[in-house]
């Protein structure tokens, strides 16, 4: 028995993680990538719904994936390239990835109440529900981190500069918000990729699972 | 001159439309610009792009694609494998998550023309090939049929690695139905479906499609036809039909049974009637003593101790054939005096009084015409010693036989009148004479040739119903022939009765006259 504070809640956390390193990592992993999965599920579903009632771009005025605030991340682009790529390495692409939507979700979910579209009540409960979804994700990858290499531990910074305003006439708070979305598709998209060919790798004794 | 001028003028005209002319028949110019772009993803490792061409300007036109992503611009590096008008681009080539710029260019020998496309994310043109091995098995072992539907990805997509995901959908249609039933298979990497939604004697068509990460669907797979047999279930309602049916009646009879048990109880297992002995009460039997299961059968008559009988044999009446052996009987006046007659009529199951039996002796004495000298004698009624009670019997008071159970069953004879020459009896009631057994003085001795009861029981060995037994040469011969005298003692006993052999020993020497005396309807007294 410990009677000083600080030591007991040093025992607090190793009971914690301790705890946590009950759970096998294959587990945790599925967890993760099935969050992930909803994730991208919900985003391609906003942009569709965004593209109901929105003329699609013009070739002149269409945003390029480049000017997305994620794309100075260097991710694996195909399939050999994320295979060759190490687990912790993944792990750290997809916190950072996580991690850098956090800002960006709070603006479209300010926006979306007051968005000029006639789904935006749809658009504006789905983004909610991404945002539930993105946070409890990142909380299952720090766990999972804490059991990879220092790799992992690695979050890379990826900072919004879009401010909270998306503009001040309605085709132009359309089209950034349409671009915020499709970047967050795009973003999903990589995330969910990587999370499930992590929990490939890591369940080879499973093949029934891949 | 004016002529001149004029045909200078023609000339120049002609000249015109001659060069004019020559323009239009062999015009060519540049291509026009490709329209129309298109790129394909199967499989999420290689893309495939399609242009439309413009028009050609009439001149063999060549079309080159450049495409630039990220950094620098590269020329396509497969006209072929897609087809015409296309560009196909291997693993190496394809790069997801990033732009492409693609600029198509149609060149002939008077120009080129060029228009660019532009692909953001090359994931957004993924689109799978069809599931394969759709097979489809109806399953009729459930309370409700339902079919087994099961494919398999489309070969080129490799789920092994997880760089895939494929979701499947697939749908239902009755084959005369206008209207799809559509169902989404919710775990991703699932290949099997148990459609429910389906009826007996049905057709129904079956459809699959997939697609990779979200992305666009495929092509519905080939229709897979399955019909749902019918009969089964017109079985299935014959045979409930039937079993309910045939309950009905069991019911039915089922509760007679239970309402009319009694009488199906009498009809099945009549009652079995118990051993009945005339005046033996069954329960007196299970629940009595010995004493009174020995009355019950013995007719409720007390047998007297052994010692009674021999006082009781005291008194009883000699008959005998001739008077001198009543004079000078001196065995007689020794021990017994009288000589019991019973009387034809008695029946130990009635009534009888001692009177009666007097005046039976008269009436008897008086159709008996050689008999009139014993007549005295005869008369002598000393009452019939019936070894029970009623003593008072022994002083000519009346006798009154109990009546109730009787021991011994007395019949009439109609026929007999002398019993000497009785040798044995076979039967019932046969008895043969025996001719050495003819008394001395039985001259007056009617011998009848009866078949009959003889009237010298000393040779009574054994009495059984109604057949006298006699004993051949028996040492009762020595007392019985003893001056011809006859003791006419006779016996008629039931089996049951104890001392028999006894009786017939003791008899001449005791003159024993047990009251178990079958009546002899007729005998001859002298």
């Amino acid at each position: 028995i410990f009677f000083y504070p600080g030591t007991v809640k040093m025992h607090m956390a190793v009971y914690l993680v301790a705890m946590c390193r009950a759970v096998p990592v294959n587990d945790l992993l599925d967890r993760a990538s099935q969050r992930s999965d909803k994730m991208h599920s919900l985003s391609t579903l906003l942009t569709q719904e965004m593209d109901s009632h929105f003329p699609p771009y013009g070739r002149m005025q269409m945003p390029r994936p480049a000017d997305c605030h994620t794309s100075i991340l260097q991710t694996p682009n195909d399939k050999e390239q994320a295979l060759q790529v190490s687990e912790s390495d993944l792990m750290s692409l997809a916190r950072s990835l996580l991690r850098g939507w956090v800002d960006p979700l709070a603006v479209l979910s300010t926006n979306a109440i007051t968005l000029p579209h006639p789904a935006k009540s749809s658009i504006s409960s789905k983004i909610q529900e991404l945002q539930e979804h993105s946070k409890s994700l990142a909380d299952g990858l720090d766990i999972l981190s804490g059991k990879m290499g220092p790799a992992a531990q690695t979050i890379s910074f990826l900072p919004y500069t879009g401010g909270t305003d998306l503009g001040q006439d309605r085709v132009t708070i359309l089209n950034k918000f349409n671009f915020l979305l499709s970047c967050l598709r795009r973003d999903s998209h990589k995330i969910d990729s990587f999370l499930k060919v992590l929990r490939c790798r890591a369940a080879k004794l499973q093949p029934e699972l891949c | 001159s004016v002529c001149d001028a004029r045909m200078r003028t023609h000339l120049g005209l002609v000249m015109l439309c001659v060069m004019s002319a020559a323009g239009v028949c062999s015009s060519t110019s540049a291509p026009e610009s490709p329209r129309q772009f298109d790129c394909r993803s199967r499989e999420k490792e290689t893309f495939s792009c399609w242009w439309e061409p413009g028009s050609d300007g009439g001149l063999p036109t060549e079309y080159r694609l450049f495409y630039e992503i990220e950094k620098g611009v590269r020329e396509c590096p497969d006209y072929v494998s897609a087809g015409e008008n296309s560009c196909f681009f291997d693993k190496r080539h394809t790069s997801f998550w990033a732009e492409y710029i693609m600029m198509v260019v149609a060149t002939n020998a008077l120009g080129n023309a060029s228009a660019q496309f532009q692909i953001p994310d090359v994931m957004n043109y993924v689109k799978p090939d069809p599931p394969v091995n759709v097979t489809v098995v109806v399953n009729s072992s459930a309370p409700s049929p339902f079919l087994e539907i099961r494919w398999k990805s489309p070969p080129n997509v490799d789920v092994r690695t997880g760089w895939v995901t494929p979701k499947y959908e697939l749908r239902v249609k009755q084959n005369d139905s206008k209207e799809w039933k559509v169902s989404t298979v919710d775990i991703g990497a699932q290949t099997f479906f148990n459609f429910h939604n389906v009826e007996h004697g049905l057709l129904y068509m079956v459809q699959v499609r997939c697609n990779l990460d979200y992305g666009k669907w495929s092509e519905w797979s080939n229709t897979i036809f399955a019909k749902i047999p019918k009969h089964h279930q017109l079985e299935k309602y014959f045979w409930i039909f039937v079993f309910v049916f045939s309950l009905i009646p069991l019911l039915t009879a089922m509760y007679i049974l239970v309402l009319k048990r009694k009488v199906v109880k009498q009809c099945l297992l009549p009652p079995v009637p118990g051993p009945k002995i005339k005046g033996v009460d069954v329960h007196l039997l299970k629940s009595g003593q010995s004493e009174d299961v020995v009355n019950a059968l013995t007719g409720n008559q007390n047998f007297p101790p052994m010692a009674a009988w021999t006082e009781q044999v005291e008194d009883f009446l000699l008959v005998s054939d001739s008077d001198e052996w009543l004079l000078t009987d001196t065995f007689a006046s020794e021990e017994k005096k009288d000589i019991f007659i019973i009387p034809a009529s008695l029946h130990l199951g009635l009534e009888i009084q001692c009177g009666d039996s007097t005046v039976d002796l008269n009436t008897w004495e008086k159709t008996d015409d050689s008999k009139e000298e014993t007549k005295s004698n005869f008369l002598n009624t000393e009452p019939i010693n019936l070894p029970i009670e009623k003593q008072e019997c022994l002083s000519g008071e009346e006798v009154s036989i109990q009546p109730n159970t009787s021991y011994v069953d007395i019949q009439q004879r109609p026929t007999l009148t002398d019993y000497s020459r009785v040798k044995e009896v076979n039967g019932d009631t046969i008895l043969i004479l025996n001719e050495e057994e003819i008394p001395h003085g039985s001259d007056a001795v009617k011998v009848k040739r009866e078949v009959s009861v003889p009237d010298d029981y000393s040779r009574v060995k054994e009495v059984n119903s109604d057949v006298v037994f006699l004993e051949k040469g028996d040492s009762a011969d020595g007392c019985c022939k003893k001056k011809g005298d006859h003791y006419t003692d006779w016996t008629n006993q039931k089996p049951i009765m104890p001392h028999d052999s006894e009786l017939s020993k003791g008899f001449c020497s005791k003159m024993i006259a047990n009251g178990y005396v079958d009546s002899v309807p007729s005998f001859s007294v002298k």
